[in-house]
């Protein structure tokens, strides 16, 4: 038998009724303190609403009624023998201890972690691939327009260079991958300066500046198979993915507070996507280290552009501060070491 | 009267969230849930709390749902940006119908004493005040908004009901103008001394320092009117919040029963900034110690004044209401309620 005090509220009129509970085996027995409330009711009928913090433990019982009691000795008995709200009286375990909270925060971190380095990125990789080329091709050419218009000019390379240098771009996508379609264009930027960009259809972009801040073609090619490597693993996509995916995983985070930590928020997901990104540029060089070493040339003179492009890069202050690229240095080096494995 | 606790809050929070994250989100509305009836069981009034009792299975519903929905936006956005045009129209189309869902299923699952609340504003009366207000403010050239405000300040107070008794409204929209306009003319004043503070600063440093040295610090500068531009538009959004609240408490009737709400602009922003600077500072993990600090501040600023005792309000029936509109407004973070 389990005796505590408590409140009746009938759930029709606002009163609050104090009365005294007992329960037995079978039923709740309520009966008002100084007045004629008496009544029986059978434990199945019967709702234990889940504990919370300190607040007071409810009974929804038939009809609409409840009762209300701060005994929380006496609920919690009740639970144990009825075997009701299992899993939130787990969780109000959790809840109630310290330990578990920062054991909570620990997990939460490692989880965080898990997902932006392993689930995310392998789950862009599998949309990715899944996305049909017709959606792929739609968002190259409307990201083309916006860049013509703003950033892109028609390029004034002569067109014999032009035509040499495309000549040279179809030999080499041919032979790292033959079954995706690849075309190189030219176009005139003072605003990107010496610069080259894929866009998941396959359309590849090079700037006049950076054919003319080249020394030899070989070094081009570096660049154009760096480029290919981008699209043949469909890294623009992927990186979308990524980023709305990140995106979605700091927001379930700070849910509760949109507005004021979205500032904060997005520090988290800009680092992540560098991150990201310095994972794609790495990817590109190992294809050219590979392909490059495949033919017995040297990477040398494209260790040379990508110097060359950074050193040029130091005019163009909002590319530099927004560039994605990791460190030239460690680039270079990496490329070194990708030679001598590969040898 | 609040009596909720930043520490015993931050638990609750911090292993919510990471069970949130565990089952992929799936326990969101548990989640959700618990965090906002430990808020409503805090709140105190004559010695009885509040109770949020919010079935999580039907806001599951609703997420899926709404889910589905931004998916598809996503999915077409990515095949066709014209598409999206539409998909944001539908949307707004659908707007006034999730706010007035959202408001039912609010009320209704909001209760003091085991007495529901309800929430008797019209469908037609959500197109008007959510559709049709918000079309008229280009072609007013914005003068509507204060009566706007008001409008929806209406549709809150003067359709909230406890239990069988209608709470009434009985405010007008001309206090609201001359806030409106205090506030408007306060900030642009602000914008004014602000900008010919960065010109004359400027000035001073074209001199000083050289073409590389402009350059960072025009940067610098950049960051520092967002950062001013932030501080004046909080001022601006508390001084309103404060008042707006005020006033609509100050203009409601619940039968014999009066409110009061005593908030300061000035604590208000104080609060707003404190939190947003500890939230940033401490990676997130004070957001619950800010959130019942400001919860704290408002409920403990509102004051019911009764002649009658509260013990003889009655109930009224009502069907259920399903929980759609109640997740979709909380997935777009709309600011409803108090």
């Amino acid at each position: 038998m389990i005796t505590f005090d408590g409140t009746y509220f009938d759930g029709k009129s606002s009163r609050a009724h104090p009365v005294t509970i007992r329960a037995d085996e079978t039923r709740l027995i309520i009966a008002g303190a100084g007045s004629d409330l008496s009544l029986g009711i059978p434990l199945r009928d019967c709702v234990i609403q889940p504990p919370l913090g300190k607040t007071s433990r409810v009974i929804t019982l038939p009809e609409g009624a409840q009762c209300e009691t701060d005994d929380f000795e006496a609920i919690a008995a009740l639970e144990q023998r009825t075997g009701r709200n299992a899993g939130l009286r787990l969780v109000h375990v959790l809840e109630s201890r310290w330990k578990m909270a920062a054991l909570s925060f620990a997990g939460l971190v490692v989880c965080v972690w898990v997902f932006m380095t392993f689930g995310i990125p392998f789950l862009a990789k599998k949309a990715a691939y899944a996305i049909p080329p017709a959606v792929a091709e739609n968002l190259s050419e409307q990201t083309m327009k916006i860049l013509d218009s703003r950033f892109l000019r028609p390029s004034k390379l002569p067109q014999r260079r032009a035509r040499t240098l495309q000549a040279r771009f179809k030999k080499l996508h041919e032979n790292i991958d033959g079954k995706q379609k690849y075309w190189l264009e030219f176009r005139k930027s003072p605003a990107l300066g010496p610069n080259a960009f894929a866009l998941p259809s396959g359309l590849i972009i090079m700037t006049d500046e950076l054919v003319n801040l080249s020394e030899s073609t070989r070094e081009l090619e570096g660049v154009f198979v760096h480029e290919i490597a981008h699209v043949r693993h469909r890294h623009g996509m992927r990186s979308v993915i990524q980023n709305a995916g990140v995106f979605l995983l700091i927001a379930a985070v700070v849910g509760d507070i949109t507005s004021i930590t979205s500032a904060a928020g997005s520090l988290p997901t800009l680092l992540a996507q560098s991150g990201y990104s310095r994972d794609f540029e790495r990817e590109a060089d190992d294809t050219v280290a590979a392909y490059f070493s495949g033919r017995g040339w040297s990477t040398k003179p494209y260790q040379n552009i990508l110097r060359r492009i950074t050193k040029n890069m130091a005019n163009f202050p909002g590319e530099s501060l927004l560039s994605s690229h990791p460190l030239t240095d460690e680039r270079i080096r990496y490329l070194r070491e990708r030679e001598k494995a590969v040898k | 009267m609040f009596n909720g606790s930043a520490g015993e809050y931050f638990r609750i929070w911090i292993v919510n969230t990471f069970l949130t994250i565990v089952t992929l989100g799936i326990y969101a509305p548990w989640a959700k849930v618990r965090n906002r009836r430990y808020f409503y069981k805090n709140t105190l009034l004559d010695g009885h709390s509040f109770d949020y009792t919010a079935n999580p299975v039907a806001i599951l519903k609703g997420y899926l749902i709404i889910g589905a929905g931004v998916l598809l936006y996503y999915l077409t956005e990515a095949y066709d940006p014209r598409f999206s045009f539409i998909f944001v129209l539908l949307f707004y189309l659908m707007l006034p119908f999730l706010i007035y869902k959202s408001l039912r299923f609010f009320a209704r699952n909001s209760t003091y004493r085991n007495i529901r609340f309800r929430f008797l504003g019209t469908l037609g009366s959500s197109f008007s005040t959510y559709l049709l207000y918000p079309i008229l403010v280009p072609i007013t050239l914005g003068l509507i908004i204060p009566h706007w405000a008001f409008e929806k300040k209406k549709f809150f107070f003067d359709n909230m009901a406890y239990g069988a008794s209608r709470n009434s409204f009985h405010g007008r929209s001309g206090p609201f103008y001359k806030v409106y306009l205090l506030a408007v003319l306060t900030l642009f004043g602000s914008f004014f001394l602000g900008g010919i503070a960065v010109a004359i600063a400027l000035r001073g440093m074209v001199d000083t320092l050289g073409n590389e040295g402009m350059r960072s610090f025009a940067l610098m500068s950049v960051i520092v009117m967002y950062f001013v531009m932030l501080i004046v538009m909080t001022f601006f959004q508390q001084y309103i919040f404060a008042w707006e609240t005020n006033y609509s408490w100050g203009q409601s009737r619940l039968d014999t029963v009066r409110f009061k709400s005593t908030l300061k602009a000035t604590k208000l922003i104080w609060i707003r900034i404190t939190n947003i600077l500890a939230i940033i500072f401490s990676l997130g993990l004070l957001a619950p110690w800010a959130r019942v600090r400001r919860t704290r501040y408002v409920l403990d600023n509102l004051t019911i004044i009764s002649a009658q005792s509260l013990d003889d309000f009655t109930s009224a029936v009502e069907p259920d209401v399903g929980a759609y509109g109640d997740a979709a407004t909380d997935l777009f973070d709309f600011e409803i309620g108090l």
